[in-house]
């Protein structure tokens, strides 16, 4: 595979604060038993690409803790492999690190140089989806692109991004120009994904350019010149996979939702070729006790259910007791539920005690958003 | 790095299995899944990993392909080390030709190479066929604080059920003064649960002696144990105190996957797989969380990841990716990974192996009066609305 990947492992322009706080944006948990970035991972192993740099910026450990080596995604390998990528100060005591993803490159600048792939995927983990980049790598090749630009055919739903960024397209592919915001300018615009094809060396050279220009953002400086500047070769691909978005705690709790409906659950998880690989954790199964009642709901190994759960999404090793009712929640890995609680449209990060009896109720568009190890 | 492993353990994961049938037709003992997402094997494995044991060889020679696979380098149970590690050891051919494993003493025998490489003070011998969570490391103190030249590890049962296993008798020190094997009259309820600690030169000696013997069976209880007591070697028993069961037969293995999901609390020694301080470690399958649907009913289950619920499920063990359709409904059985029970299917006192499946409106029950389960065999399928004899086996 003639493609190498780099993914951002942080957030530019998401409002995710809670569920931010003390890790970065593809360490955030996501349905059931993965952590964003394992779609990104694995959207690039299963197309073949063995050489990923992932570049971190802040609050990192948690992320580090769950890919480690890359060795569930067979990325601990003797030549190439998952790079980890951490900010460094160049000059000595600079305290401040890089806050774009044209900075985060240019850091890296060495890394890009020392790849042997002639093409280079740069994504995100603000998004959900199960893709096979080789069909936008042909793409590339075959219209001789400078920049491709992938967009979603079929965004889940998009009226969730807060910064979304749209395209108008022409027939083609050619990409006309940049629109932010949530609303869609115009009924040909399609949803970029943040996720871009370049050749290597045009994307060392336009770094090495920017660098000297002082220039800020990929997609302004960048991206965006070199459509204003006339030049045809920045083009689209669309793909037709379902995309689920992760940009506000409220999209974050539809996307999570949005698993229950079987389609849009076995696009993502159920393509033989193309699976979905996240950290193994030797949790024992699930547990159902003698009362337990669950229905429409995803449920994760290590948990023990003896109370009610509907229309949720349930992590790992989260214990659930008699007489607990959870509805249309997100409950984390390892939180406890006690006797008698009623939930209703929360989300509870890990490690959350809710004591016996609470009854806490939010609704889908402003969720009850419990913090990381909080006690009610 | 020392080059020296204090203990190193030889698991006998050779045996067919044939109480098990149709379980182990391809497949042997050990990998037997059990407990909705385990194989027998993980239980000695992972011991060995919490009692710090890091070396393994495990003996194989009855349908090891998927044995084989399953163990890999030994990843899952942190056995991947360049120095040690879990090695599998078929049989091979040597000068002399190739030879067969010809019971238990001998595959040891045949390996005593493997053992000397480590050089280890210590030999702890495994089974592949029983569920239980043991800290070998207590077993082997006690092993050195006796001076033992062999340990074996016993378990209290009922003394109505003691003429069905290795009884020892011993004195009030532990120390063994006679073994019966399956007396008709057991004279004390300690029975052996095939684990052993051998002090390494003892075992070599007494293995070389065992070889030389041409009317020996070649067998560890049968032949070895009695020819070193009669010595008067140093030999005690271990009294392990815990869960324990033998999965030998079909109702055994059936019984110790229902103890898997939850004991009467009168019960003493309850299985507990949902145990931070003792993980049972396994392979895993890339596969996502099980769902359960709208009008799911599920009590008393264990539920592996990637399963979809929309039928009915009570007092079950549920292996992976199963799919139980509406109307459906699963009661006292075992359910391996991939199987699928269509609408309106009823099963109960029953097993179904990998890959079963189960036509709509079938019915799939074993007899509870004899005590016979039914048991469908890997990828075997019921016709929709055939009704299966009570206690039946359906083969592919």
């Amino acid at each position: 595979m003639d493609l190498a990947g780099i993914v951002f492992s942080d957030t530019y322009g998401t409002e995710l604060d809670d569920l931010l706080l003390k890790r970065t944006l593809a360490a955030i948990p996501f349905g059931g038993r993965y952590r964003l970035i394992d779609f990104a991972l694995s959207n690039l192993v299963n197309t073949g690409v063995q050489n990923i740099g992932l570049i971190v910026k802040q609050n990192y450990q948690s992320l580090m803790g769950h890919v480690r080596s890359g060795d569930e995604w067979d990325l601990n390998r003797k030549n190439g492999g998952l790079r980890i990528l951490p900010p460094f100060s160049t000059d000595g005591n600079s305290d401040e690190v890089y806050r774009n993803r044209l900075q985060g490159l240019e850091a890296n600048m060495s890394y890009l140089r020392n790849l042997e792939e002639d093409y280079v995927l740069l994504t995100g983990c603000n998004h959900v989806l199960n893709v096979d980049y080789s069909l936008m790598l042909d793409f590339h090749k075959r219209s001789g692109a400078r920049i491709t630009a992938l967009y979603a055919n079929k965004p889940v739903d998009p009226e969730e991004g807060r910064n979304l960024s749209w395209m108008t397209v022409k027939d083609g592919g050619e990409v006309l120009g940049f629109v932010s915001g949530q609303e869609k300018p115009s009924p040909d615009a399609r949803l970029s994904l943040n996720t871009y094809i370049m050749g290597r060396k045009d994307l060392l050279d336009v770094l090495e350019k920017a660098v000297l220009a002082h220039k800020k953002s990929f997609r302004h400086d960048v991206l965006e010149a070199m459509v204003e500047s006339g030049d045809s070769r920045v083009m689209a691909f669309g793909t037709d996979e379902r995309v689920l978005f992760v940009d506000t705690v409220s999209g974050y709790l539809k996307s999570s939702l949005l698993l229950l409906d079987p389609d849009i659950r076995c696009g993502l998880f159920r393509n033989e070729d193309r699976p979905v690989i996240t950290k193994v954790k030797d949790s024992p199964p699930t547990h159902y006790g003698k009362d337990a009642r669950v229905s429409n709901s995803l449920i994760a190994d290590g948990t023990i259910i003896d109370g009610t759960v509907r229309n949720s999404v349930i992590f790992r090793g989260v214990k659930i007791a008699a007489g607990a009712v959870v509805e249309n929640c997100v409950v984390m890995q390892d939180s406890t539920v006690s006797e008698g609680v009623r939930l209703n449209y929360a989300i509870l990060d890990k490690q959350v005690f809710i004591e016996p009896g609470r009854m806490l109720s939010g609704y889908l568009t402003r969720p009850f958003m419990l913090e990381r190890r909080s006690r009610i | 790095m020392s080059k020296k492993k204090k203990c190193v353990a030889m698991l006998l994961a050779g045996g067919q299995g044939s109480r098990l049938m149709p379980l182990t037709e391809s497949i042997a003992k050990p990998a037997v899944p059990f407990g909705s997402r385990y194989r027998i094997i993980d239980f000695p494995l992972s011991n060995c990993l919490n009692s710090g044991i890091d070396t393994v060889g495990v003996l194989t020679q009855y349908q090891p392909l998927e044995l084989n696979d399953y163990l890999g380098t030994g990843d899952p149970w942190d056995m991947n080390l360049r120095y040690g590690g879990l090695h599998v050891l078929p049989p091979y051919q040597g000068s002399s030709g190739a030879k067969w494993f010809k019971g238990t003493a001998n595959a040891i025998y045949q390996n005593i190479r493997f053992i000397r490489r480590y050089n280890p003070e210590y030999v702890l011998i495994l089974s592949g066929d029983h569920i239980y969570k043991m800290d070998y490391d207590m077993m082997l103190q006690e092993h050195i604080h006796n001076q033992a030249d062999c340990t074996i590890a016993v378990i209290d049962v009922p003394l109505e059920e003691a003429s069905r296993f290795g009884i020892m008798n011993t004195d009030r020190s532990g120390r063994i003064l006679e073994f019966e094997e399956k007396p008709a009259h057991p004279k004390s309820t300690e029975a052996s649960m095939g684990v052993y600690i051998f002090s390494t030169e003892k075992l070599i000696s007494y293995l070389e002696k065992d070889e030389a013997d041409p009317d020996s069976s070649n067998d560890f209880g049968k032949d070895v144990i009695p020819a070193m007591l009669g010595d008067g070697c140093r030999m005690f028993a271990y009294l392990y105190k815990g869960y324990w069961r033998d999965v030998g037969t079909l109702t055994s293995y059936w019984a110790a996957n229902m103890d898997a999901i939850g004991m009467s609390p009168d019960e003493k020694e309850p299985l507990v797989l949902n145990d931070s301080g003792w993980r049972i470690y396994y392979r895993h399958n890339n596969i996502p969380p099980q769902y359960i649907g709208e009008k799911a009913e599920i009590e008393n289950a264990l539920i592996g990841d990637g399963c979809e619920v929309f039928g009915r499920v009570e007092h079950s063990v549920i292996f992976g990716d199963v799919k139980i359709e509406e109307g459906a409904v699963v009661k006292d059985s075992v359910i391996m990974t991939g199987s699928v029970i269509q609408k309106g299917a009823h099963v109960e006192y029953a097993i179904l192996d990998e890959g079963a499946q189960i036509g709509a409106g079938a019915k799939v029950r074993g007899d509870r009066n004899k005590q016979q389960l039914t048991v469908v065999a890997r990828d075997a399928a019921v016709e929709p609305g055939a009704v299966m004899p009570l206690g039946s086996v359906v083969k592919r």
